[in-house]
């Protein structure tokens, strides 16, 4: 019975297969680039498996400990999508280690198969072993350069991921304390077999809440868990910054939406509660980012102010997923839509800093200063990802905060898409800043800014991806509201 | 008087904080990764003790206990590689001193 | 995972902690009895005259053994140390989870030897990565 499971976790297997044989490969071959080729294709073979899978009935496999459901299988798609596009645009980078480029493939990749596990994970014990393992291959990812910043990167990043680990590990204890369950369908059952009380009557479980919501703010960023942000996506090698910013905050929030949407969503005196405590979260990351991101020179620090005010953004989404009762799933599909738009957005504007900051070696916004004629193609599509994260037409973003807004609304959230609206509007401040910079500023030469084929294709699908879901979205909402369906919902 | 379930916990909260105040307090790098340890492990003995009161016929709580000493360990190994590496670059594991990156 | 039930792996109820606790209690007893003894042993025997009284420099050196230290005793270890103690702390910790297993080696049957051999295939690449980097080499 369990040899059938495996079949099924054949997305995951066919990439660890993949890991161990870059591993193995490295060792014996001298020309490294042949390691990209393998590991795009490994990432290739498990998407493809992932798309057979879709649309077959949701089960759980392996004592109940993963999930096969149209929520896992969507973002495993999307956390392989962007492990390739990260792999093509750290082409220009990796020349820079001449050493460890197998690893560098080889923890990406890692990584990427800790994500997947993490979407896909219905059991407390999964869920924590899958955190961690992409954890902590994106904690020797950020030091990767050993240079001085990055390792002081690296440190920071470790030290404090392994406390915030620490700390969901004890919430998960008292929540496996008090229901005396690990998987998430059990503890939903037990919850719903209690008498309707109030949280506070239950200290041990709204202490375990709390902790959890601490322990997973930590991996998408929110307010206040939010510090290692500015100093990590500095030090960190761009890529990898861009993967932080893209895959490892979307797999955050796709298990923070798995564990309290299918174990602690069911009774309404459990949901409302975090939904309120999600609100107010929600409200104060995206100012402190959007705020604190208007004085920054430095691009990579402005992009990670900026990627914790979306964070903001889409904690509206978990919001409404907490506020609404009965069957309506606007709000998980809306989060889900803005984390599309945004993995897309996020991307193609760190992919084209890639580009660009390689070339003039330099991350301070000023030296930006008259890309628009010295790489026109990079600086036309920085701009346009810029016009999405502000959420402007024709873009992804201005859909997905249409659209996770309207969710909002609907379950008497006004307040809080109010104050997401102003701060969209502060934001636009400092995104306009870099466009202006870029198109106005005088170039200090006029010599071209080059790029390799690899970073302009990563490039290109990203802005072909947001232009996407900016003008049709018809599709991708189909596939968003698909997705919300769960294992057990 | 019978040492029962609540002893177990606050022995588990008691340790816990200490590696909480440890990790806030601490400036070197290696004594900050030990009381990372203190934490986890404080979090293995309520995970125990709670596997032996609440659901007495299950082992879920052991196993998962297993699976946060091995993670530990990992962290702990990755922790102190990086430590060195930074180490060989700045002949110092003072957290204090890591300041090239400031808001 | 692996939900063993509970047969003889866990103690059994209330009844069995008293005998337990005598164990320990014998167990106690032994070991204060076994070190009073022998803390006891060299004064009984200095009072019967059979070691000498008077200390020489055999006695007063460090342990009353093996080698003399050259220089400083206080000195910091060459961090080459380190890499060997995080490879051993990686393959040491993982065997772990063989414990479980050989407890319930039977009742996990073809399937289990299974697993168990895919996670040591897994391990072992990391140990031929090991190997061919040279990370067991001392130089």
């Amino acid at each position: 019975m369990e040899i059938g499971d495996f079949r099924l976790l054949a997305p995951e297997i066919s990439l660890l297969g993949c890991v161990l044989l870059v591993i193995l490969l490295d060792l014996f071959i001298k020309q490294k680039r042949i390691l990209a080729t393998v590991s795009i294709a490994g990432l290739i073979v498990s998407a493809g498996f992932t798309l057979v899978m879709w649309g077959t009935p949701p089960v759980v496999i392996l004592s109940r400990t993963l999930a096969v459901d149209a929520f896992a299988l969507f973002f495993k798609f999307l956390f392989l999508v962007v492990a390739a596009l990260i792999i093509l645009a750290s082409q220009d980078y990796v020349n820079k280690f001449e050493r460890f480029q197998g690893e560098y493939y080889a923890l990406v990749l890692i990584s990427a198969v800790g994500m997947m596990l993490l979407a896909a994970a219905t059991d407390l014990i999964a869920i924590y072993v899958a955190l961690e393992l992409s954890g902590i291959s994106l904690y020797v990812l950020v030091g990767f350069l050993k240079d001085q910043k990055s390792s002081e990167a690296g440190l920071k990043f470790l030290l404090l991921g392994a406390v915030a680990s620490a700390v969901l590990l004890y919430g998960m204890t008292l929540v496996f304390g008090f229901t005396g369950r690990t998987c998430l369908m059990c503890i939903a059952d037990f919850l719903q077999g209690m008498p309707a009380t109030g949280i506070l009557d239950n200290l041990a479980l709204l202490l375990g809440l709390i902790l959890l919501v601490a322990g997973f703010g930590f991996k998408i960023a929110c307010f206040p868990f939010q510090m290692w942000v500015p100093d990590v996506y500095e030090g960190a090698p761009t890529p990898i910054t861009a993967y932080l910013s893209v895959a490892s905050k979307v797999a955050g929030f796709a298990v923070i939406l798995r564990v309290f949407f299918v174990a602690l969503g069911a009774p309404d005196w459990m949901s409302l509660n975090w939904g309120m405590l999600f609100a107010i979260l929600s409200a104060i990351t995206m100012t402190v980012g959007n705020i604190v991101a208007i004085v920054q020179s430095n691009i990579k620090r402005m992009l990670g102010y900026s990627s914790i005010a979306q964070a903001g953004y889409l904690l509206v989404g978990l919001a409404t997923v907490g506020m609404a009762t009965g069957s309506d799933t606007s709000g998980q599909s809306g989060l889900i839509f803005f984390l599309m738009s945004y993995a897309v957005t996020n991307l193609g504007a760190f992919i084209a800093v890639i580009a660009i900051s390689n070339k003039i070696d330099s991350d301070a916004i000023d030296d930006y200063a008259g890309m628009g004629r010295q790489a026109s193609l990079l600086a036309v599509a920085l701009t346009f990802c810029l016009i999405s994260l502000i959420g402007l037409p024709p873009t992804a973003g201005l859909i997905a905060k249409i659209y996770i807004f309207s969710g909002a609304v609907r379950h008497g959230l006004l307040w809080l898409v109010i104050v997401a609206v102003v701060n969209s509007c502060i934001s636009a401040f400092y995104y306009l800043r870099v466009v202006k910079v870029m198109w106005l500023g005088v170039p200090p030469s006029k010599e071209k800014v080059p790029s390799s084929w690899a970073l302009r294709t990563a490039l290109a699908v990203c802005c072909l991806l947001v232009l996407l879901l900016g003008v049709v979205p018809g599709s991708f909402v189909s596939i968003a509201e698909t997705a919300t369906r769960f294992f057990g919902s | 008087m019978s040492v029962g379930l609540e002893h177990y916990l606050a022995l588990s909260a008691v340790l816990f904080s200490i590696g909480l105040y440890g990790v806030l307090a601490k400036r070197n790098a290696v004594v900050i990764l030990m009381c990372i340890e203190i934490m986890l492990n404080a979090v293995n003995i309520s995970l125990v003790t709670f596997s032996r009161y609440v659901v007495p016929l299950l082992l879920t709580g052991q196993i998962f206990a297993i699976f946060v000493i091995v993670v530990a360990a990992a962290e702990a190994a990755v922790g102190i590689a990086i430590i060195i590496a930074i180490y060989r670059s700045r002949q110092s594991v003072d957290v204090d001193k890591f300041d090239l990156m400031k808001w | 995972m692996l939900y063993l039930r509970a047969t003889f792996f866990v103690i059994g109820g209330p009844d069995y902690l008293l005998a337990d606790f005598g164990y320990i209690g014998i167990l106690l007893i032994i070991a204060v009895l076994f070190t009073v003894s022998t803390l006891l042993l060299p004064l009984t025997l200095a009072l019967f005259g059979i070691v000498p009284k008077k200390s020489n420099p055999t006695k007063v050196s460090t342990y009353e053994c093996g080698m003399e230290t050259i220089g400083k005793t206080w000195v910091q270890f060459n961090f080459r140390y380190y890499f060997f103690a995080i490879l051993f702390v990686a393959f040491d910790v993982l065997t772990v989870f063989l414990y479980p297993w050989a407890v319930n080696l039977k009742g996990l049957g073809v399937y289990g030897l299974a697993v168990i051999v895919v996670f040591f295939a897994i391990l072992m690449v990391g140990y031929v990565y090991a190997w061919f980097k040279g990370a067991l080499e001392w130089k």
